[in-house]
């Protein structure tokens, strides 16, 4: 299958489903999983041992914050697609209301004017971190662009688009 | 979670290495530990050491600026200077974010301005020296390397690069299992790309890295080579340690070094002899070692390697077009006399006599019955298994 998005078509790299259970026992598997993701798919970048670093760790909080965001039960799929710098990450996530606010409010609030600042706030801010941590990361420090599609009652789509090799 | 801590108290650093991704901050009590003893314990500056950092999540991070945050109002006099790598590439960005806790937080990048000749070394002004070079050195060097061990089928890796041509005929003439080059100037690396990309050389891995603190696991590699590189560091010793550590046991190093000072030709042979005498001192201003090539064997044996062997070689004005020669030591004087020298402050007068001595090398290259050489030399160690 190839996604499109205007006329720059993305092709799919890879997929992996991932059992939220298993995260939960065991919480190595986002690092694990995060890099195994991002050696697959840097081999053919530029320099793939420093793309592979920096898409694993942005995959990582992706990961990370999806568990953190869920309460148990069900799958979590990951695919990864390319178009021609551009990659582009889609998590898709059972959800209910409480979970689809939390991304809904949380995207939103990343096209602030001033999101820089209140994600270096979050950073260093006293007592529990904030768990749009990873999302406020990506935007600003990786250049991310992040979107919510829903998918029905009880699942919505995460789509990250990373460009690391101008980024940086 | 695979990481490692450590405080060293001479230095009065903390070092953090490896994937630090918990999922909870009190997994983070080690780390907590360390950093309140470090914080007790120094006087002036507490460095903080992430250079070999690749992974640190969130929770890591916030919990990590908790400690800052700490010992800056514990201890308003104490400075904390974070030293991160600009191999990792999210690292500096991230670390940045420690200064607004305070103004006695500073953030750098260690390899930035790290090695005396790196000016030189990364601008690019050295590809067209490094490539005629390498030209003339591997007619000697695709016959020695298997009285080192070299053979088809291993997995090597090329430290300190350059523009990859070695790498390249490397590729071609032993078929390695697999081949990483590694160097620290991106010019260069860009040039290696391209060139393997143009002659359609697949199966390299260029990578952008610091051979003095390689994020590449222990025992990885049959065969390590690192050429003309080892005499532009100041500490040598400490990238030969990496070159080690990267070996597999049973594997063997490789190096290559020069002794400039021994350079000659005939006809005009003093006042070559005078130029090379001179680079020498240039180089040992710029805290570079070009007369290392001699000493190769006492570092590998200090180093731990055994079974080492060593020859030299001479490249000269009759392998193959003596114009080749001749560019190389054009290119050495651009850089040397055109470059080093005048940073150093020489005066005209020196610079002048200076360059002469190369415009000789170079007639004698170039002279019917004239003769002018390079010397080389070679050494190999096994680590032992
Ligand atoms: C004299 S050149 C030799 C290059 C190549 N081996 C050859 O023979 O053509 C030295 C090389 O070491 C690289 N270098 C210097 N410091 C380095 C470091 N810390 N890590 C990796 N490469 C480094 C420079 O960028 C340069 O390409």
């Amino acid at each position: 299958m190839t996604v499109t998005t205007g006329n720059t078509p993305f092709a799919p790299l890879l997929e992996i489903a991932l059992g939220t259970d298993t995260f939960a026992a065991n919480w190595d598997h986002c690092d694990r999983i995060a890099t195994y993701v991002a050696r697959m798919v840097s081999h053919n970048r530029t320099d793939s041992l420093l793309y592979a670093n920096l898409f694993s760790s942005a995959l990582n909080e992706l990961l990370e914050t999806a568990f953190r965001a869920h309460n148990g039960g069900g799958e979590i799929s990951c695919t990864v697609s390319r178009s021609g710098p551009v990659d582009r990450i889609e998590l898709t996530i059972p959800c209910n209301d409480k979970i689809t606010s939390f991304y809904a409010n949380a995207i939103n609030d990343l096209s602030a004017a001033d999101v820089a600042d209140r994600y270096v706030a979050a950073l260093l801010a006293e007592g529990e971190l904030d768990p749009r941590i990873g999302l406020l990361e990506l935007a600003v420090d990786y250049k991310a662009k992040l979107a919510l599609t829903p998918m029905g009652q009880d699942k919505l789509r995460l789509v990250a688009d990373l460009t690391l090799e101008d980024t940086y | 979670m695979s990481f490692t801590i450590r405080y060293d108290d001479n230095n009065q650093e903390l070092v953090m290495a490896g994937a630090m991704s918990p999922r909870a901050a009190d997994e983070l009590g080690e780390l907590r530990t360390m950093f309140e003893k470090a914080t007790t314990q120094v006087s002036g500056t507490l460095y903080l050491n992430v250079k070999r950092l690749v992974r640190l999540n969130n929770i890591a991070f916030h919990e990590l600026a908790r400690f800052v945050a700490k010992a800056c109002h514990d201890k308003p006099d104490l400075k904390i200077s974070v030293v991160t790598s600009s191999v990792v590439g999210w690292s500096a960005r991230k670390f940045a974010k420690l200064a607004h806790i305070s103004p006695n937080i500073s953030v750098e990048q260690y390899d930035k301005d790290f090695y005396p000749g790196q000016g030189v070394l990364e601008d690019g002004g050295f590809i067209p020296i490094l490539r005629t070079q390498t030209k003339l050195t591997w007619r000697h060097e695709r016959e020695i390397l298997p009285r080192h061990g070299m053979r088809p089928g291993l997995a090597v890796a090329d430290i300190c690069c350059g523009i990859g041509d070695f790498a390249a005929l490397l590729a071609k003439e032993f078929t390695p299992s697999r081949l990483v080059a590694i160097d620290h100037a991106k010019p260069s690396l860009a040039y290696a790309r391209k060139v393997a990309a143009d002659f359609g050389i697949k199966g390299i891995e260029y990578v952008y890295g610091d051979a003095s603190s390689l994020l590449v696991d222990d025992n990885q590699f049959d065969f390590v080579t690192c050429r003309h590189s080892l005499q532009v560091f100041d500490k040598p010793e400490l990238i030969l340690k990496e070159l080690f550590r990267i070996c597999k046991p049973g594997g063997r190093v490789y190096i290559t070094n020069e002794k400039n000072s021994h350079c000659l030709g005939e006809p005009r042979g003093e006042s070559i002899q005078w130029t090379y005498n001179e680079v020498a001192k240039v180089w040992a201003h710029f805290k570079m070692d070009i007369e290392l090539g001699p000493k190769s064997r006492r570092y590998m044996a200090d180093t731990g390697f055994d079974d080492i062997r060593m020859e030299s070689f001479m490249v000269t004005n009759l392998d193959g077009d003596p114009q080749d020669f001749a560019d190389v030591i054009q290119a050495w004087e651009n850089v040397y006399a055109g470059q080093m020298a005048v940073e150093r402050g020489d005066s005209p007068e020196f610079i002048a006599r200076f360059r002469q001595g190369f415009q000789d090398h170079i007639f004698a290259a170039l002279h019917p019955k004239g003769y002018a050489g390079w010397p080389i030399w070679v050494a190999s160690g096994r680590k032992p298994a």
